[in-house]
């Protein structure tokens, strides 16, 4: 094996990792086991110990016939739901084990570990409630309780939840003590009395025979042990992973637990591979002087009659007014509602959608979630917060009633069908975006509302990702960082579930060296294994009752924020109901925007009374002039707008749609194009009419042109063409929800395309749509999303259109948002006709501002948010003492009495302008300045005595240093572009400006060079776009994967990038988008540096034979002096 | 001056740079002439090192060893003048008022310096200048450079202003002020630089402008007490020697004596003919002040130098200084004081060491490990780690986990009977004698460390066996039952008692 060996293949094949069943084979069960139950099981929920997912267990335990498994993590319940629904598999069809949901209880003060089992629901929520007390302890001399943390007390479990209580958090659950090898006799035997006599009958003492040679000596010790404190033995095998064969990862993560490489880890790791689940048969030969033990495991399990089947979720009832149902007060609203929306009169139409939803709502109690959701919607319309509903449920028309939402049903018909399907089962889905600025105004009033017992975030489960795997595994087989961080980097973002071998090559590693290939491998073993739990972003979970006896509840980083232990797939499983409060930055900057027309004389606008269907919207659309505009300004859909030609809101929401991984992966853009451009007939493809109607798909296609481009539609498509069962379509569509953590909709392949085949459906139409299936498992995109969406990108496009200067200045006061930097925000203004005016102690606020200028025409004045460093009070400092302005430079030093620090920034920024006083004059000025800023007073008598000076005036500063100058402090100049100055030596290159490629014919041979503005990749396709600029324009560089690979690195890296390729116009593209096809690049980041450098070249004295270098390398440079250009925006 | 040979094997042409963390970055901290060929810089993170050039040869930099170096060659060129000043962290400051006619003149000397540097594989940059100040700016801005008497200012003044060595702040002030020479600040009135930078960096102008000195401290401490003796006739002999220091500290200590002090470190300077500096310490574990005791020291110390003192055409001058010296008091030995084991043993260690090489002593320490053959290991005792790592203790109940006399290799032996899958075995056979088995413990499965190996070794099951008479063996069975393993011996590891 030496020497020729494979990257992964690092070990002898018989024992390589098996990834859990085959998801197509059928799983086979082991016949004639005897009955055996297996209580002590860890998963790698206990992050960092168990080695195997929750569901690698449940099918093992499964495959091995046990009676029962029972899992029990270190103080958490997070992976139990995980564990719960892998027993719904549609592939088991035996007598399944019973599932036992426990957890390891780690106590702070020196108790053994003690396994808790809840025997019914009301024991369930004391464990929950006993878990969330350690979460939220708050250690001693800290201020709160630490995220992530989970102290316990063996008091604890003798404690009342509540005075008012009946019972003692340990009343209910059962026990089950786990001496370690290194305990202590004596803890031990404490620990079973105590428990003892706290729990009379539920407690038991557990044995393992782990190989450690003293086995039986050890077990017979324990058992008498049990004897002496009158509890039975229990067999257990302690274990920590599904099949022997993890052992090696398992000795990993525990080397990333203890911070050590593994050849220190020594006696940290386990000596041999027996913690796995082993065969009733193998437990009961191990414990055949103990068969009690075993026995005892049968009938453990036989006291549980908790299963998660039991959680009932109840709504919280506030939203509903005393002696009022909730479902008629929703249906007051929703006709109140309708009523205002159609002054003239509710149009049969929509009354009967609505009469039809409300019934559909009604019959699955639903009503209370929307009373909820709408109960958000209200107070943030109440303080003036702008939102917006979206998802399957929010395009309803009772949301559009509601106001959750400004869609009008009447303008898209297909948006009827798309609500909650009874069959399907779906629980309605509805997230409302908020201002990203005021997001925490409407978190506070959900506290306010149902108080932090009843209202707290859902999780999310952070899992290892290539980028974080590679890191700490690299660390534990003693790869220098710098070596992983550069094997890290070479993995775009963080998508992708594999490190491949060509991206070690691409961080110039050897994949061929042991450590390099084992840390490749383990990497890809441990990616999608968590991590860690964190908040997420938004979604709510509330409830009626404690939400604590559901789900444990900890606290989150932040102050005052709870989340609970489950993620959203987790809440889907359970049938939990969440609100999804998220931040959009787009509604803050329309709110901005809207308020500045308003207040330079315009119209009071708000989402719903924006102009409708203006066709001069839609022409700016069909020319790509879309930057800063919502959605729409990726580069991917910026060359797709003048292929689509947008020209009435559904266009928009199929443009928002059709650059997503699903269709594009299951090649229906180009389809879908063809038709709309009328090069292709439109038609429907059709089963053999033995199966079924020719037309059993116009239904489901017709809006979109025969061509599926949407998640429902896939949907549909499983439903009508494939004759899912609505089971069967219920686990494709958890299957897509979860595609990236499990994996499993390979499950449904077969089936899908089987199913349509069968039926007369042509191969390649089935496969691809199946493809389109799995892109919308790695980025789903339903068409509910891309309606709300689409409202926002017309809203957009509008305020760009018709109030330019209003919307430059609200997109940059929303910074940061959005695939722009300020810098391309404020040429496209310019180019819009806006006058842009630089930051000016006289004039700026800190937020951006418009002022009349003397045309009368609107200005953007820049404020101080975009002086890199300066400060919001000292900016508010300086508008608060401006009066009728500062008349010269003394004064305004006395009047703000800013630091010397912000002084100097302002000054860097060449803010004194108005003042007379160049960047150059200001900051000699400045630097003038005492240094300490000693009582005002004294300080102010102090200035005036500044003696004037007299001295020879410094020398003028070229207009190239004061533009590098202007980036270093504003990140964009006003004066000029970095670009111009390295013009004369890239026209020797003979490399093109930006404007000279737009005006290139097609295919045309070019070079040209920018500096990189952004980096996208759309989906996993391979393809890159990057955007380059210089002092003409902007130049669209796309990258196939063969180049990719070849200068990845390049790519990557270039902050100035050099291209060589050709020209491309689209045919069907009106004055559209070019592109430059890259056939080769070059990184020529370091003519930026030049750029910086200082300009006068060190006199040379007799060259050595070595370029100068300088001298002190470490003295750590600042950043604002290095950096010429602020970093490129990558989006992935 | 940077390190450029003895950094490992890296092919002639490929870029070698010395990495460094800095904050949570590695950064390029040195390269070599290939790197910098190849465009890369110094500061400049290594991860955008290795995107620009393909094959680098990344050398962890070991800052203790460049002072260390740096310290050499400042001995080194204690030659040239006795004001030798450390400049770190590659910088030396050499005042050579006076003696530069000594080498011909300031060009030759100067010549003469960067050769030297040059053959032993330094690169090397050099200037002369009226003061430390400029003499530093040029050499760093204007390698070669010498400025005549009195020219320090118009010599400086064409260098950029980051020259000045003013720190990071008040350089890019100067030069956003749009001075970006020495000669550009030099030109505005001092008032004026006084007003906005402050007095140091007007000091620090003017040194640099040759206007102001401030002399250089030379590196060497003086000891505490010294004695020196100078020989007309260069001496060669050892014996001569040794008698020289044998007199030098006889005059040493009764100073000492005199003052009530002992010696804690001594050092004895042997200065070369040909200016070849050679010195030797002697530390010793408790002030010392017996003459006799001080030169017995040091005559060990010489004779166990691995590269003996090498007088080539003679010594002229022979130093002795008591570097380190404290109070030296004369102790009453209690009538019950008792030996220190740990400190006898250590000095026990400490003299044989001397005499046979620290190679020869060793020492076992436990390691972390299950692996038993690899649970102990024999290391030089005098480097014998700090750890915290205890030898296994058993509790007083539990019988012994390993054998009290473990093989180096364990033995193949016979074994009958076995029972599938893990039992023990009733008999087996060990260097032709057949034994009965009539207790056994075990199994204890120890599986290999996977890491160490391309490819799986098997686990072990390990036994504990007492065979009729009383003897007690531990066996092992290599390789499980399960997992398809082509053979399963049987060995025998160690004996208990």
């Amino acid at each position: 094996m030496k020497g020729g060996m494979k990257p992964v293949e690092h070990r002898r094949d018989a024992r390589d990792p098996k990834p859990g069943p085959d998801p197509d084979d059928e799983i086979t069960v082991l016949e004639n086991q005897p009955p055996y139950a297996e209580i002590a099981v860890t998963s790698n929920f206990s992050f960092l110990r168990g080695a195997s997912k929750p569901d690698e267990l449940m099918l093992t335990a499964y495959t091995y016939a046990y009676e029962a498994i029972g899992i029990a993590d270190r103080n958490t319940l997070a992976g139990v739901v995980r564990a719960w629904a892998a027993f719904k598999d549609p592939r088991l069809k035996e007598k399944k084990p019973k599932l036992m949901i426990g957890t390891r209880l780690v106590f702070a003060d020196g108790t053994p570990d003690i396994l808790a089992y809840p025997t019914d629901r009301v024991a369930y929520g004391r464990l929950c409630q006993l878990l969330s007390h350690g979460k939220l302890r708050v250690p001693k001399g800290a201020k709160r309780a630490t995220k992530g943390e989970c102290t316990l007390f063996f008091d604890d479990l003798a404690e009342k939840y509540a005075p008012k209580d009946e019972y003692p958090r340990h009343e209910g659950l059962l026990f089950v003590v786990m001496p370690s090898r290194e305990e202590n006799p004596d803890a031990v035997k404490s620990a079973l009395k105590q428990l003892r006599a706290l729990a009379p009958g539920r407690v038991w003492l557990a044995g393992s025979t782990l190989y450690h040679g003293d086995d039986k000596r050890r077990l017979r010790r324990l058992n008498r042990l049990a004897r002496e404190c009158r509890v039975p033995l229990l067999a257990v095998n302690d274990v920590l992973y599904h099949d022997a064969d993890r052992r090696e990862l398992q000795d990993v993560v525990t080397c990333i637990r203890e911070h050590v490489t593994i050849d220190k880890a020594g006696k940290l790791l386990e000596a041999n591979a027996e913690r796995h689940l082993k065969t009733p048969r193998e437990m009961i030969r191990l414990f055949r002087e103990f068969p009690d033990a075993i026995a005892q495991t049968v009938m453990f399990a036989r006291l549980i009659t908790f299963s998660l089947d039991q959680i009932r979720y109840n709504y919280p009832h506030e939203p509903v007014p005393p002696g009022k149902t909730a479902d008629g007060h929703l249906n007051d609203l929703t006709w109140e509602g309708a009523a205002q929306r159609y002054p003239g009169g509710v149009p049969d139409k929509v009354r009967a959608t609505l009469e039809k939803e409300l019934s559909v709502i009604a019959k699955q109690r639903y009503a209370h979630y929307f009373l909820t959701v709408r109960d958000l919607v209200h107070f943030a319309r109440s303080k003036n917060i702008l939102c917006q509903g979206r998802g399957s449920a929010a395009n309803s028309a009772v949301c559009y009633c509601l106001g959750v939402t400004a869609v009008d049903p009447m303008q898209i018909d297909l948006l009827f069908e798309r609500f909650i399907s009874i069959e399907r089962n779906e629980p309605p889905d509805i997230d409302v975006d908020f201002e990203h600025e005021r997001r925490e105004e409407v978190i506070q009033h959900v506290y306010q509302r149902y108080g932090y017992r009843r209202a707290a975030l859902t999780a999310t489960v952070i899992h290892y990702r290539p980028r974080s795997a590679i890191r700490e595994i690299g660390k534990v087989f003693g790869l220098s960082e710098d070596l992983t961080a550069s094997m890290a980097n070479s993995v775009w973002g963080s998508w992708g579930s594999e490190m491949k071998e060509n991206q070690v090559r691409q961080g110039h590693l050897d994949p061929h060296n042991l450590a390099i290939a084992r840390s490749v491998h383990f990497a890809n073993m441990l990616m999608g294994f968590p991590r860690h739990l964190s908040q997420h972003v938004g979604g709510f979970v509330l409830t009626d009752d404690n939400l604590d006896t559901i789900v444990p509840i900890g606290p989150a980083a932040m102050d005052e924020r709870y989340f609970i232990e489950w993620d959203k797939d987790d809440l889907d499983e359970a049938g939990l109901l969440k609100v999804d409060v998220l931040a959009l930055g787009m509604l803050t900057c329309i709110r901005k925007a809207f308020d500045l027309i308003a207040l330079h004389g315009g119209k009071r606008y708000d989402l719903a009374t924006v102009p409708r269907e203006d066709p001069a919207v839609y022409g700016m659309l069909c020319k790509a002039d879309a930057i800063g505009v919502f959605q729409v300004e990726s580069r991917a859909q910026m060359s797709m707008l003048p292929r689509l030609k947008p020209r009435k809101f559904y266009d928009i929401v199929v443009e928002v749609a059709i650059v997503r991984p699903g269709p594009i992966q299951g090649g229906m853009v180009h389809p879908y194009l063809r038709r709309r451009n009328k090069k292709e007939p439109v038609e429907y493809p059709a089963p053999h009419p033995d199966h079924g109607h020719k037309d059993e798909l116009r239904d489901v296609l017709k809006e979109t042109m025969g061509v599926p481009l949407f998640q429902e539609q896939a949907m549909r498509l499983a439903i009508v063409a494939a004759k899912f069962t609505p089971d069967e379509a219920n686990g494709l569509r958890r299957a897509m929800a979860t595609f990236r953590n499990l994996g499993t909709i390979d499950r449904f392949r077969d089936k899908f395309i089987g199913g349509m085949t069968r039926r007369g459906y042509k191969q390649d139409f089935a496969e691809r749509c199946f493809k389109q299936i799995e892109g919308f498992g790695s980025y789903g995109f339903p068409e509910s999303h891309a309606a709300s969406f689409a409202h926002l990108v017309y809203i957009s496009s509008w305020i760009k259109l018709y109030h330019p200067a209003a919307f430059g200045c609200a997109l940059l006061n929303s910074q940061p948002m959005g695939f722009y930097a300020p810098a391309e925000i404020v040429r496209d203004a310019r180019e819009h006709d806006v006058e842009t005016l630089p930051p000016d102690m006289s004039y700026s606020d800190w937020d951006n501002t418009l002022e009349r200028n003397t045309a009368g025409a609107l200005a953007l004045r820049l404020g101080f948010r975009q002086v890199d460093g300066f400060k919001e009070d000292d900016a508010s400092v300086i508008e608060n003492s401006r009066g009728y302005g500062y008349p010269n430079f003394a004064e305004f030093v006395r009047r703000t009495e800013l630091s010397k620090k912000a002084l100097m920034v302002l000054a860097d920024a060449d803010a004194f302008r108005s003042l007379g006083m160049d960047r150059r004059e200001a900051i000699w000025a400045v630097r003038r300045l005492p240094d300490q800023h000693t009582l005002p007073i004294f300080e102010a008598q102090r200035l005036k005595e500044l003696p004037p000076e007299q001295t020879a005036s410094l020398p003028v500063m070229p207009l190239k240093e004061h533009v590098l100058a202007d980036y270093q402090t504003l990140r964009l100049s006003l004066k000029g572009y970095p670009m111009q100055f390295l013009r004369e030596a890239f026209d020797a290159e003979r490399v093109l400006t930006n404007k000279q490629v737009l005006e290139s014919k097609d295919g045309t041979p070019v070079r040209c060079a920018g500096v990189v503005l952004v980096r996208q990749m759309p989906g996993d396709a391979g393809v890159v776009f990057v955007t380059l600029s210089d002092e003409t324009g902007i130049t669209n560089v796309v990258v196939w994967p063969r180049i990719l690979e070849r200068y990845r690195s390049e790519i990557m890296r270039s902050r100035l990038m050099l291209v060589e390729g050709k020209v491309q116009k689209a045919e069907d593209a009106e004055g559209g988008v070019v592109h430059l096809i890259a056939d080769r690049i070059w990184d020529r980041s370091d003519e930026l540096e030049q750029l910086a450098a200082d300009p006068v070249r060190p006199f040379q004295g007799r060259r050595e034979d070595i370029a100068y270098q300088r001298p002190d390398s470490r003295s750590p440079r600042h950043p604002r002096n290095v950096r010429v250009l602020p970093k490129s925006r990558d989006f992935h | 001056m940077r390190r450029k040979t003895g950094i490992g094997a890296a092919p002639d042409k490929t870029p070698v740079v010395l990495s460094l963390k800095d904050s949570n970055a590695r950064i390029v901290y040195a390269l070599d002439t290939n790197a910098a060929r190849a465009g890369l810089k110094t500061g400049m993170a290594l991860a955008s090192a290795r995107a620009v050039v393909n094959a680098v040869h990344v050398v962890e930099a070991d800052l203790p060893a460049d002072r260390a170096m740096l310290d050499v060659i400042a001995d080194w060129c204690d030659r040239y003048s006795p004001f030798v000043a450390l400049d770190p962290p590659h910088g030396l400051l050499i005042d050579i008022t006076g003696v530069d006619h000594l080498f011909g003149g300031e060009q030759a000397m100067l010549s003469a310096i960067r050769r030297a540097f040059r053959d032993q594989g330094f690169l090397c940059y050099g200037a002369i200048a009226g003061t430390e100040a400029a003499a530093r700016a040029l050499a760093r801005f204007a390698n070669g450079t010498i400025a005549a008497a009195g020219d320090d200012a118009a010599t400086t003044a064409p260098l950029p202003t980051a020259a000045l060595d003013l720190g990071e702040k008040d350089t890019h002030a100067l030069v956003r002020a749009g001075l970006k020479t020495i000669g550009m600040v030099a030109e505005r009135t001092r008032n004026e630089l006084m007003a906005r930078f402050g007095k140091e960096m007007v000091f620090k102008l003017e040194r640099a402008l040759g206007l102001r000195e401030k002399p250089i401290s030379p590196r060497r401490i003086l000891p505490a007490y010294a004695a020196e003796r100078r020989f007309a006739e260069p001496v060669v002999s050892e014996d001569f020697i040794a008698d020289a220091i044998l007199g030098l500290a006889t005059s040493l200590t009764e100073v000492m004596e005199e003052r009530g002090q002992g010696a804690r470190l001594l050092e004895a300077s042997f200065f070369r003919t040909d200016g070849a500096v050679r010195r030797v310490e002697v530390e010793t574990a408790r002030a010392l002040r017996d003459p006799a005791v001080i030169a017995k020291l040091f005559r060990t110390r010489l004779d166990a130098l691995a590269d003996q003192l090498d007088p080539g055409f003679g010594f002229d001058l022979v130093r002795l200084a008591a570097v380190q010296a404290e109070r030296l008091v004369p102790e009453t030995v209690g009538l019950d004081a008792k030996p220190d084991d740990e400190k006898e043993i250590a000095c026990l260690i400490d003299r044989l060491a001397a005499r046979f090489g620290s190679h020869r002593m060793l020492l076992f320490q436990p390691q972390d490990t299950h692996i038993p053959e690899a649970a102990g290991v024999a290391v030089p005792a005098q480097h014998a780690d700090d750890t915290d790592l205890d030898w296994q203790v058993r509790a007083d109940s539990e019988p012994p986990r390993r054998p009290v006399r473990m093989f180096a290799h364990p033995e193949l032996i016979d074994v009958f009977g076995a029972s599938a899958p893990d039992g023990a075995p009733p008999f087996f056979t060990w260097r032709s004698v057949r034994h009965r088995v009539v207790r056994a413990e075990g199994p204890e499965r120890i599986a290999m460390e996977w890491w160490q190996t391309y490819d799986h070794k098997p686990e072990r099951d390990y036994f504990r066996v007492e065979d009729e008479s009383g003897q007690r063996f531990w066996l092992f069975r290599e390789g499980l039952y399960m997992h398809g393993a082509p053979e399963r011996r049987w060995f025998m590891h160690g004996l208990f008692a």
